[in-house]
């Protein structure tokens, strides 16, 4: 499941979809809303072209580290502090490729895809910073 | 011919989002991008410098497809086309 969506998941329940013949590996990351001295959180996303870059990173993924099962969820509108904001859900025969699968993933995300976070507070909000190192300045 | 401009994140506060406008052929990215923003002072300053050229951190998209700065003078924009400017993304 490669998803940009408002709506909370099922963890436990992905996690055991994940199990496939030969899984030997699951790896969760799940990203939870910080309590960074915030009343809630605002994400926005690109949603036609992040989704489709999600389904790109799945697949890279997959194939450079020879994963059985790739979930990405990332939510967006307004969350709370505690809520559910990034769910990745990996499967491998072994923990390597299941960990440096993972890590990949949330990399990948973090490098490029068109989501945007406001943290909101008391006083009104703040856009997170994103790295300013890959404009269109500059080749990927 | 229209085309459609959807700016992101403190972009879309600043200039709106869904922009929808009718442009003469052989109209380029770049200058229509300028034109948008000049509406609103702050917004211009957050895509542009002191020279009129994009902020090196901007992304800016055609149809979903990233188009390098250097390139944005020389690209025509076409009838139904979707740009998007946007800063640095930070999800995750």
């Amino acid at each position: 499941m490669i998803s940009v969506q408002t709506d909370d998941v099922n963890v436990g329940e992905l996690m055991n979809a994940a199990k496939k013949q030969g899984t030997g590996a699951v790896v969760v990351f799940n990203g939870i809303v910080r309590d960074d001295n915030i009343t809630e959180m605002e994400i926005e996303a690109y949603e036609d072209v992040a989704l489709k870059e999600l389904e790109k990173i799945a697949r890279d993924a997959t194939e450079r580290f020879r994963l059985q099962h790739v979930d990405i969820i990332h939510r967006i509108g307004r969350l709370s502090v505690g809520e559910n904001l990034l769910i990745i859900i990996v499967a491998a025969g072994h923990r390597e490729e299941a960990y440096a699968g993972s890590r990949f993933i949330i990399e990948e995300i973090k490098a490029g895809v068109p989501i945007w976070k406001k943290e909101l507070t008391k006083d009104g909000g703040r856009w997170v910073p994103g790295d300013h190192g890959h404009g269109s300045g500059k080749p990927r | 011919m229209t085309v459609k401009i959807r700016f992101f994140a403190r972009f879309r506060e600043l200039l709106g989002n869904d922009i929808m406008m009718d442009v003469d052929a052989g109209t380029m990215f770049a200058p229509l991008i300028t034109t948008i923003a000049k509406k609103n002072p702050e917004g211009y300053a957050a895509i542009f410098d002191e020279n009129g050229a994009f902020r090196e951190f901007v992304i800016l998209m055609k149809n979903g497809k990233r188009i390098e700065i250097a390139d944005s003078a020389k690209t025509v924009v076409e009838d139904g086309d979707e740009i998007a400017v946007f800063p640095p993304v930070a999800g995750g």
